[in-house]
């Protein structure tokens, strides 16, 4: 399958059964009606066989270049049907069980994430431990049967609503540092799990405290070998930063053409509409070509960090104007319209900080890209 | 279509060109590489790998006159993107070749090292319906341009920071200068993903925006790396002012930032539509 054939199939169809896919509310939802609404959207691009290509058959895909996982997302999300950073687990975690999870554990999982039939989470961060994630101190000791974890994570995205969570432990001793971190892939459901959604000021609650009491994870659950989670972690983050950032950027593009749409007379100044406009030309352009390379096989790295740089730029850049421009529905809206734009003004403030702050971005950009040895 | 090795002689060719000769002597060196020949057969190759080696030599020539208009050509004045009529810019080449009515003068200003004069009087007359694709093809060429001047000043400032020792250390161990040069490796990446897009693209639009792109980057770029050179960097010996000279005139030829990007956002607020956005 090309991309041009996929891009004129997946639109057709997506034409054809618009009424069927459409959310069922208007604005942003409920955070438990846009998982449902997720998880139905995905279940449908999957029976109708989208949602498989451009992933290897041995689990359950239809093969084909990833381009096409790049361009299903843009289109579901300009349609408005997906929010990106629910859709977007899929290309952080699906490429990481792909290349880490033994083949038959990859083989039975993939296919129920990629259906939406379940949803998985990320639990990297730690109360001790966000940037410095090398610090990490959730404990997994071995027993005879299996792994035990004890120890806690923090702002894990969609906890509640998770099936399975790709998780970062410490089996080395404390002073190993990113030697001694092992990933798994655990059981939400795993006896000792306890989850506790946090509020978030966006609204919902997105992400949670986890709470891991003497909890039994088998050893074939191990994604790699033990000692490797920091590979493991370091190959995730830029899937973080190239499909799902994809999807993001056609996120911005949609709100961008609403904002116009929505924005009174004399309240959008040509210049700053201007600059939001050619930020996120720049934006695509880079976030394309990182597509472009990953499709050709190159193995992604530090210089995603440039699209992420870019990104949290952008996103900020259009919604310092949405704020501007739409005040009455940023701070006072009560509709849903009003409380979506709420919503999205505050969650862009956020895009400075998850998947590696701006800040951590730039150190690996010095580090790595521009070779600057090492800091003070 | 050149294959790899081809264009890896080319680009090695023009290289020592740029960094040997400037002006006149540039536009002969490039008569006798056969640059024309290569922008009849692949013009992205030969415009990108030449304004970015002349951008990064600080050389000039009169490639933007050949690539607008095969020829001589009147530049809009400074910050303008429109089609002259009364008065423009011209290059050394528009100025060694100027038409009768013409009335020139020389601009030294802030670089005089790039030769420009100050045209009117009787401008040339052109077609006014090919002046978009004009203008299309000077702002790419520009943005490589700029984009070139950029990577010149950012290797200079990285060089600099790790040799530069202060307070025992290089100054690149300090996380304020290496945030500096993060910045500024981030503007060109995106002003070379932005040129890119336009090449593809191929509307007004997308030249519009990689321009605007290209000179908002390069002034975020001169301003950092200026700041890690430091006093160094504000003397004549170092080749930093040249740069820091050139870009505040690129950005301006053809439309600096700031106009091509409120011209931009009138044309989305006349439409209340966003263009086509970039397909993957
Ligand atoms: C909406 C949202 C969703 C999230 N989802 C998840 C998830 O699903 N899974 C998960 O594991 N985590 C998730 N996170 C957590 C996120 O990854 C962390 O918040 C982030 O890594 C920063 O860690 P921290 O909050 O502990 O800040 P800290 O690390 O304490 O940093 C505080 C400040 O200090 C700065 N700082 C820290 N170190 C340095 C340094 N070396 N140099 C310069 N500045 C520095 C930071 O940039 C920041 O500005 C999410 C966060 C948010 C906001």
């Amino acid at each position: 399958m090309e991309l041009d054939e996929f891009r004129t199939l997946v639109d057709a169809w997506l034409d054809a059964d618009a009424d069927e896919l459409a959310p069922p509310f208007t604005g942003t939802g409920t955070l438990d009606e846009q998982m449902t609404q997720l998880a139905k959207v995905k279940g449908a691009a999957y029976d109708a066989g989208w949602m498989r290509w451009g992933w290897p058959s041995r689990v359950g895909g239809l093969g084909g270049s990833s381009l096409l996982r790049g361009y299903l997302g843009e289109a579901l999300t300009r349609r408005g049907l997906v929010e990106p950073g629910g859709y977007s687990m899929v290309e952080v975690l699906a490429p990481t069980m792909i290349d880490y999870a033994r083949p038959e554990l990859a083989a039975e999982m993939v296919p129920r994430l990629l259906r939406g039939e379940e949803l998985w989470c990320q639990g990297f961060s730690e109360p001790g431990t966000g940037s410095n994630l090398g610090a990490l101190a959730c404990r997994a000791v071995r027993d005879r049967e299996s792994w035990r974890v004890t120890g806690q994570k923090v702002w894990t995205s969609f906890a509640q609503y998770s099936q399975r969570c790709v998780l970062l432990t410490r089996t080395g001793t404390p002073e190993s540092a990113h030697r001694g971190i092992t990933a798994m892939f655990v059981d939400m459901t795993s006896p000792g799990i306890t989850v506790r959604p946090l509020g978030t000021m966006h609204g919902g609650a997105e992400f949670c405290e986890v709470f891991f009491d003497d909890v039994s994870v088998p050893f074939d659950r191990t994604l790699g070998e033990e000692g490797q989670g920091w590979s493991v972690a370091m190959d995730l983050l830029p899937f973080e930063r190239s499909t799902a950032l994809w999807h993001r950027s056609a996120f911005l593009n949609r709100r961008l053409e609403q904002l116009l749409a929505d924005a009174p007379p004399d309240s959008l100044s040509a210049t700053e509409v201007g600059d939001v406009f050619v930020q996120l030309f720049a934006l695509r352009a880079r976030s394309r070509g990182t597509q472009y390379r990953m499709a050709a096989g190159e193995h992604l790295g530090p210089e995603t960090s440039v699209d992420k740089i870019l990104l949290a730029a952008t996103e900020q850049a259009l919604f310092d104007l949405v704020g501007a421009a739409l005040a009455d529905d940023v701070v006072l809206g009560g509709d849903a319209v009003g409380e979506q734009w709420r919503a999205q003004y505050l969650y862009s403030r956020a895009a400075t900080i998850y998947g590696g702050s701006a800040e951590i971005q730039r150190n690996i950009v010095a580090r790595r890209l521009l070779d600057l040895g090492a800091e003070t | 279509m050149m294959d790899a090795g081809e264009l890896e002689l080319f680009r090695a060719a023009l290289r020592q060109a740029t960094s040997s000769h400037s002006g006149k002597a540039l536009d002969d060196a490039l008569a006798e590489l056969g640059w024309r020949d290569a922008l009849a057969a692949d013009r992205r190759v030969a415009v990108s790998t030449l304004f970015e080696l002349q951008g990064q030599a600080n050389a000039t020539s009169s490639a933007l006159d050949v690539v607008m208009a095969e020829g001589p050509v009147v530049l809009p004045p400074l910050g303008s993107c429109d089609q002259p009529t009364a008065r423009g810019l011209g290059t050394y080449a528009f100025a060694n070749s100027a038409p009768d009515g013409v009335v020139l003068r020389p601009v030294d200003g802030i670089d005089p090292s790039l030769g420009l004069v100050e045209v009117s009087g009787q401008l040339p007359r052109t077609d006014a319906s090919s002046w978009p694709d004009a203008l299309a093809a000077g702002q790419l060429a520009l943005a490589h341009e700029l984009i070139g001047a950029s990577r010149a000043m950012l290797e200079l400032a990285r060089t600099h920071a790790l040799e530069r020792v202060q307070f025992d250390r290089p100054i690149a161990a300090f996380q304020a200068v290496r945030h500096r040069l993060a910045e500024t490796l981030v503007a060109i990446e995106a002003a070379g993903a932005a040129t890119g897009a336009a090449w593809d693209m191929e509307t007004p639009m997308a030249a519009a925006a990689a321009k605007a792109v290209a000179g908002r980057s390069a002034r975020t770029v001169a301003k950092h790396c200026q700041q890690v050179l430091a006093g160094i960097g504000f003397t004549t010996e170092h080749p930093f002012h040249r740069y820091l000279r050139r870009v505040l005139v690129l950005d301006g030829l053809l439309g600096d930032t700031r106009t091509l990007t409120k011209r931009l956002g009138e044309e989305l607020l006349t439409t209340r539509q966003l263009p086509p956005p970039l397909p993957l």
